[in-house]
């Protein structure tokens, strides 16, 4: 009975008596585990401090510099379109077919949608960062320092909407941000009313800086180096300024703010704003700069080149390209080739220009010149000669070759006055950004651009929307879907 | 939750006094095989409802110490049917034969966490596999020796790369975004089964084009780690109607693994060694050039010249990078044995498989002690440790946007230039592209490289027990830790490393996890003396943690080509920790009653987790099931019906209820903080993000003839998966990508059958037949958001993706089937990644001495996008490119017509996936030979020796995105298959 006893002992309820507290003491019980990887966004959209505020400023140059100077980025797909570059990459034969043949799948985000979701993502953080200057008190961050930082804001604001309308053109682009990410989408405006939008920031952008004090209150890097203070990054903002009034036919405008911009005839037509690439942890590399002979030069840019006095080709293609051994072919087996070789970027730290002093140049030249019209039906009102000084200073400078004189000019018509202005854009602003297809587009001549080329190539008027921003809409935009 | 417990407490309080007798006589017997009339050693000999036993010793003899009066004796062993007698008081000698049971009707099935149900009585269609079938033929990983075992169970493997990369699927799709693989439970412990990418794609750049994500590295997931010989046992519960009370981690099912352990005896050792070859079993081809002139036509002038082509000399690329064929082997041991109180089990495995191209392979090393102790009557404690170390070496593979990844090469590569290796060492470069392949794996290293320690300790304490009742409190504690390293090293030399203008690249991950479990549970069993029913009640506590630590370093430009990434001069870092707190809650009753016929059960499960939104709410996952066993005479033994309902989750994973902002870039040393710029990463977290939750119901009848001689079950069933975690696409404009939220509705049905047959039993020959039949249909029922894409699922509409669209199959392929007039693509369903059904047959024929046993698996309809035939097409050299080639490019996407349509392709294939054909020595012959030796076994045996498919790619099991939930099935480049041959001995003592 001895056992017996002792089994009695063990009754089950002792067992549970201690069981069920234990059960009652862990439930309901926290188990928060924080994000060990990110800052969460309630870092600028809650109260923010001062310090994530700035970082959130820098952040832009980051955004800033996304999807220019990658494989698929803005320089070389708009490169390629424009009959400025090739990218004859195995992997994906849609460098050739999309971009060449066509037509742009809004559907393919690495090609027909692309150049759109890395601007709004820069977009947003423009808002961010513009919403968090805000809310900063006057102890936080001074008044002349909010002034300073809402003018670099706006005025990058103000770049990314122009490169989203250089893309989209007269399909149209959302010029601003919902604040709650997840409602609904911001509308498409026209094109119009985007160079409106545009050229309304930077103008808000240059009274900001106005009343901004003499050093910016965030840091800046080296390619901003002759626009790191207030006063002289609205030399910058004028600049932008002047390309999108010469991009809307203001050429009145265009003069005007060219005299506030940092043009300068006197100082290195390689002077200007850069976008930065390194090679460090957390940079991004500069993939235009490219040993694999994949992303390479357009034969064209060699037999369109004029020839120097001593019978050199244009000084421009010299010092851009380099003949390779052995041409290239497209690995699609469409047959087109080409043997020269980029060595615009040297390095994959090399920096992209924004705007350069030869840009606002040939700028002042074409605003000079006052043209409006399509292929075949081009007029120009402007002062010509004017215009000539500008022409001559960069074909004698930059091309190497020789001036045209005054009576050679007022031979010309208007229409080929206009493309001797187009040559020195294309041979001076050659793979950085798209130049020649936004230049050809403006006055109706893409057309020209299809010289020499297999039948099946056409040229894209314009990107259509993502798929994923059509889909998003419940009513998608009229055309670009 | 609290009233349960008292109702609990109630039942228990209830109990009568125990009534252990005394043991004053001592019964001995002798076991055997009616069959064979050999000893049945190791059975388990147990006076019911007490804690007396014993083993079977090798001469088939026990002894027993028992009560006095009449008693009852139950004599069981994995294998025989349940043999139970009635002693009566004066008799003290017993002898037993126990039939087979081949189809192991009786075996106990694990239901619970900590309760089991006899097959027979089963009310889910739980798969089991002993491990005998496991070890049939030697696997890497353990997820290809169940492949066509279990219906039901769809395993495909990801690439022929080695070491691993298998998808498992139990019962169809059961998610779109959370993860695809089932929860693996091995001795009580949560497995981790990551998958951690190798970050090849710092040099593959696979993701630089349309497709960020790392998931394209080809990698290994982790369950890979334990040794398949180390199994005793698999059940897997195949959706939430069984798994239910593994609640919000049990969507996609559980697979439940027990590892060996020693029995009561002398110690038994056995050895086993095999030599073995893999060899690669398919090859693509390549276009062969008559002249000079077409090889010029297609590269242009002057090319045939400059590469040295010879008409008529063409040079087999595929051969020359995947033709070798190695030594491997495999050598195991295990050592077991133990007495009443003690049991112990210890094994041993060294692996050493050589892959089918340069430095590439698979080593795996396992030490596994397995002990359990009984600690007087009422207390079993068991212990498991394993330690694994595992090396793979993996090659490159996948899709790339570098032209590095050998199948990404040879599409642009004629086959007239000689790649391999020159007698110096040195590699020609090659013409055509960008990197020669063969040089690529000469040189290259892709090591992940493994060290993983797993424990369970479990104790088992019977803290009452009387003639009616029992109760069992039951605590076990584990962890699981591994440590996985990625080495990938591409020396200078290669042909594309400076490409980038930073020769040599060295790339290190370190990854830790660690997975910690501890759960209590108590099981009280009632069963009142008047056997009208017995009733178990069991209830318990579970917690654990998760931690996952990524860190990875890429570094370029090597000086000197020093492999270390300190010697870069371009390093780039990057680190991920993840953790994870679940907390869980279960009650379970079952009630045996109707002489044991029917059985319900019925339970929940409640959950919070810290990965939920809310980390306070509990997550309540209910389940009930039944099961009647008809009794019929004649052929047919029983008839059972059952039906079983059941709810699980699926969690969402880390990180993913947060809005992150990225703080990792800076511009030349100035940091900033931007939204991810990623389409992966710009994600807007739900603030009510919970788990998925499956409502599964099923329903089915098990046949049994022929006195167990023949099983049919049917199983059918249907999965309602609500709350799916669906990334709402955003409009780009938002300037983030997806809103992560639960919505919508997933319904998935399905049907399995299985067949199992002993056609013949008998001394000298038996013949085992079984097959496995099954298919599944699913459909997003509701889907409140937008059609989209999900992540990891092709590259665009143009060359097909999969899509999730309202009404549709959730694995459909859309694509374009060309352009209408104003040029505007036509979308349309082209195809489906879920098989129409497949099918397997196994047969196991032993006569006399020498045993056959061959498992074929089926597989009917699946599409495939191959588009590494695309690329072929591309470059104008796939093999067929003059006849068939040439169409299938001026109608295909890209360069032709736009028809995605072209490169859908069916998957269908049969493959002889194990075969094994031994013999085992004559016993006399082997104890005159050496009496210390027990049994000799030589054998020969293959995996995938045979594959039939009309598929023109390698292999018709590919996914170039890994595991996936839906994405599946993209043929991009992918490392081709092989077979292996082995050749063994085994050896017992």
């Amino acid at each position: 009975m001895l056992r017996l006893e002792r089994a009695q002992k063990m009754k089950p309820y002792r067992y549970l008596a201690v069981l069920l507290p234990a059960l009652g003491l862990s439930a309901c019980q926290t188990l928060t585990v924080p994000d060990f990887n990110n800052p969460g966004i309630e870092e600028l959209t809650g109260t923010p401090t001062a310090s994530a505020v700035i970082a959130a400023v820098q952040g832009i140059f980051i955004d800033a510099r996304s999807n220019i100077a990658n494989a698929a980025g803005q320089v070389s797909q708009l490169g390629i379109i424009g009959r400025e570059s090739y990218n004859f990459d195995a992997s994906d034969p849609r460098f050739v077919t999309e971009l060449l043949i066509g037509p742009l799948d809004g559907g393919t985000p690495a090609f027909g949608g692309n150049h759109w979701f890395p601007r709004y993502q820069e977009l947003r953080d423009e808002f961010n960062a513009l919403n968090g200057v805000d809310k900063l008190l006057d102890t936080e961050m001074a008044p002349a320092d909010k002034a300073g930082a809402r003018g670099f804001i706006k005025t990058m604001q103000a770049l990314n909407l122009l490169l989203l309308l250089n893309t989209r053109d007269e399909n149209g682009i959302a010029v601003t941000v919902n604040p709650d990410p997840t409602g609904d989408p911001p509308p498409i405006v026209s094109k119009s009313e985007a160079f409106t939008e545009i050229a309304r920031l930077l103008d808000d952008a240059q009274s900001d800086l106005g009343n901004a004090g003499s050093s910016f209150v965030f840091q800046m890097p080296s390619g901003f180096a002759i626009a790191n203070t207030p006063a002289t990054f609205l030399g910058f903002n004028r600049a932008l300024r002047a390309r999108v009034d010469v991009y809307m036919q203001n050429y009145a405008s265009a003069l005007t703010n060219l005299v506030a911009s940092f043009l300068n005839t006197g100082s290195a037509l390689s002077t200007g704003v850069y976008y930065n690439y390194g090679v460090g942890a957390g940079e991004v590399a500069n993939a235009l700069f490219d040993q694999s002979e994949v992303r390479i030069a357009h034969p064209s840019f060699e037999t369109d080149a004029q020839l120097q006095g001593s019978g050199e080709p244009d000084r421009r293609f010299q010092n851009k390209t380099l003949r390779l051994a052995d041409p290239v072919g497209d690995q699609a087996s469409i047959g087109i080739f080409s043997d020269l070789d980029f060595t615009i970027y040297p390095s994959p730290s090399a920096p992209v220009p924004i705007i350069k002093n030869e840009e606002l140049i040939l700028l002042r030249a074409e605003a000079n010149l006052g043209c409006a019209g399509t292929a075949g039906a081009i007029s120009c009102s402007g002062d010509s000669d004017a215009a000539l000084v500008d022409i001559n200073f960069i074909r004698q400078n930059s091309g190497g070759l020789d001036a045209i004189d005054a009576g050679a000019w007022a031979a010309l018509t208007d229409e080929q006055r206009l493309d001797e202005l187009l040559y020195n854009k294309r041979y001076s602003l050659w793979w950085e950004g798209g130049h020649r297809w936004i230049d050809w587009r403006r006055y109706g001549k893409l057309a020209e651009l299809l010289v020499g080329e297999p039948a099946s190539f056409t040229v894209a008027q314009r990107y259509p929307f993502p798929v994923q921003e059509c889909d998003a809409r419940a009513t998608p935009p009229a055309q670009g879907c | 939750m609290k009233s349960r417990f008292v109702l609990l407490l109630a039942l228990l309080v209830g109990l009568g006094a125990t009534s252990l007798e005394a043991q004053t006589r001592v019964l001995s017997g002798r076991v055997t095989d009616a069959l064979t009339g050999e000893p049945v050693v190791g059975a388990e000999v147990t006076v019911p409802n007490t804690a007396i036993r014993t083993f079977v010793n090798d001469d088939g003899s026990f002894t027993l110490g028992v009560p006095t009066g009449a008693v009852q004796v139950l004599i069981r062993r994995i294998g025989y049917k349940r043999y139970l007698l009635t002693v009566p008081a004066g008799q003290n000698n017993v002898t037993a034969e126990l039939e087979r049971d081949v189809l192991q009707l009786e075996e106990v099935v694990i239901t619970g966490v900590a309760t089991g149900v006899s097959r027979q009585n089963l009310a889910n269609a739980v798969g089991t596999i002993s491990g005998e079938d496991v070890a049939e033929v030697t696997s890497q990983s353990v997820e290809h020796a169940i492949a066509g075992k279990v219906a039901g169970v769809d395993i495909q493997q990801n690439s022929g790369a080695p070491g691993g990369g298998v998808q498992v699927r139990l019962r169809g799709t059961t998610s779109i975004n959370a993860t695809a693989q089932p929860l693996w439970v091995v001795d009580g412990v949560l497995m981790s089964d990551v998958a951690i990418p190798s970050n090849q794609n710092a040099v593959t750049a696979a993701t630089g084009g349309n497709n960020p994500s790392l998931t394209q590295d080809g990698q290994v997931n982790r369950i890979a780690d334990l040794n398949p010989e180390d199994i005793e046992s698999i059940e897997i519960l195949k959706g939430a109607s069984a798994s239910a009370i593994y609640g919000s981690k049990a969507s996609n099912g559980v697979i439940i693994v027990r590892t060996r352990r020693g029995r009561a005896g002398p110690p038994r050792f056995n050895v086993s060694q095999r030599f073995g070859t893999f060899d690669l079993s398919n090859k693509l081809g390549s276009r062969t050039f008559e002249d000079a002139a077409e090889l010029d036509g297609l590269f242009g002038a002057g090319t045939a010249a400059s590469v040295g082509f010879t008409p008529g000399v063409s040079f087999d690329h595929e051969e020359q990078l995947a033709g070798r064929n190695a030594l491997s082997s495999e050598t195991s041991f295990n050592l077991s044995g133990g007495d009443e109180d003690t049991q112990y089990f210890l094994s041993g495995l060294w692996q050493d498989d050589a892959g089918i191209m340069e430095n590439t392979g698979f080593e795996k090393q396992s030490l596994r002690f397995n002990v359990d102790q009984n600690v007087g009557e009422r207390i079993r404690g068991s212990l498991s440790t394993n330690i694994v170390h595992s090396l793979a070496q993996r090659g490159l593979q996948n899709n790339d946007n570098a032209g590095v990844s050998p199948y990404m090469v040879f599409p642009f590569t004629a086959n007239v230039v000689d790649l391999s290796r020159r007698p110096d060492g040195t590699y020609p470069t090659n013409p055509f592209e960008r990197s020669n392949p063969i040089q690529t794996l000469g040189l290259m290293q892709n090591d992940e490289d493994v060290w993983r320690f797993t424990t369970s300790g479990r104790l088992e304490f019977t803290a009452a027990r009387t003639n009616t009742s029992e109760l069992r409190l039951i605590g076990l504690a584990g962890a699981d830790y591994f440590q996985q390293q990625n080495e990938l090293f591409f020396p200078a030399e290669l042909q594309f490393e400076d490409d980038d203008g930073f020769p040599g690249t060295s790339l290190l991950g370190n990854s830790d996890n660690l997975n910690i479990n501890v759960n209590g549970s108590a099981v009280f069993t009632f069963a009142p003396t008047s056997g009208a029913a017995t009733f178990t009640t069991s209830a318990g506590i579970q917690y654990e943690t998760r931690d996952l630590n990524i860190s990875r370093v890429v570094s370029r430009g090597l000086t000197a080509g020093q492999p270390n990434i300190d010697a870069g001069t371009n390093v780039a870092v990057n680190e991920d920790r993840q953790r994870v707190e679940d907390l869980g809650f279960f009650l379970q009753e079952e009630v045996l009653t109707l002489n044991d016929r029917l059985l319900l059960t019925a339970g929940f499960r409640a959950d919070q987790s810290s990965a939920n939104a809310d980390d306070t709410k509990l997550y309540f996952f209910p389940k009930f099931s039944g099961s009647y066993r008809i009794p019929v005479g004649g052929v047919l033994d029983d008839v059972k019906f059952r039906a079983a309902y059941g709810e699980s989750g699926n969690q969402p994973l880390f990180g993913q209820k947060f809005t992150p902002l990225d703080a990792t870039f800076n511009i030349e040393g100035i940091p900033g903080i931007i939204v991810p710029p990623s389409t992966i990463f710009a994600i807007v977290g739900s603030p009510g993000l919970k788990p998925e939750r499956q409502r599964e119901i099923e329903g089915g009848m098990d046949i049994s003839f022929y006195g167990g001689r023949a099983t049919f079950e049917l199983t059918l069933y249907q999965k309602t998966i609500s709350d799916l975690l669906l990334t709402r696409r955003l409009a780009p404009t938002s300037g983030f990508a997806n809103e992560l939220i639960n919505a919508g509705e997933l319904r998935t049905r399905g049907a399995e059958v299985s067949l199992a047959l002993v056609p013949a039993q008998s001394a000298d020959f038996n013949w085992v037949f079984r097959t496995n039949f099954f298919l599944s249909r699913s459909k997003v029922t509701n889907l409140p958001v937008p059609t989209f894409i999900p992540s990891s699922s092709g590259f665009g509409i143009g060359l097909g993706t999969i899509r999730i669209e309202e009404n549709k199959s959730p694995t459909q392929i859309v694509g374009n089937t060309g352009f209408d007039a104003s040029g505007n693509p036509i979308e349309a369903t082209v195809g489906d990644v879920n098989p129409d059904f497949k099918w397997s047959f196994t047969n196991d024929v032993t006569y006399k001495n020498v045993n056959l046993y061959f498992l074929f698996d089926w597989q009917k309809g699946s599409d495939a996008l191959n588009l590494t035939q695309l690329l072929y097409d591309i470059g104008s050299l796939s093999a067929d490119f003059e006849t068939a080639g040439s169409t299938r490019r001026a109608n295909g996407p890209l360069v032709g017509a736009g028809d995605t349509r072209i490169y859908v392709q069916d998957l269908s294939f049969l493959k002889l996936r194990e075969v094994t054909l031994s013999w085992r020595l004559p016993d006399e012959a082997v104890a005159n030979f050496w009496g210390a030796l027990r049994n000799v076994r030589l054998f020969a045996q293959a995996r995938n020796l045979i594959t039939i498919a009309d598929y023109p790619g390698v292999d018709p099991e590919v996914s170039n995105f890994g595991n996936q939930p839906s994405g599946r099935n993209i043929d991009v480049a992918p490392f081709p298959p092989s077979r292996s041959f082995w050749f063994g001995l085994d050896l017992g003592f």
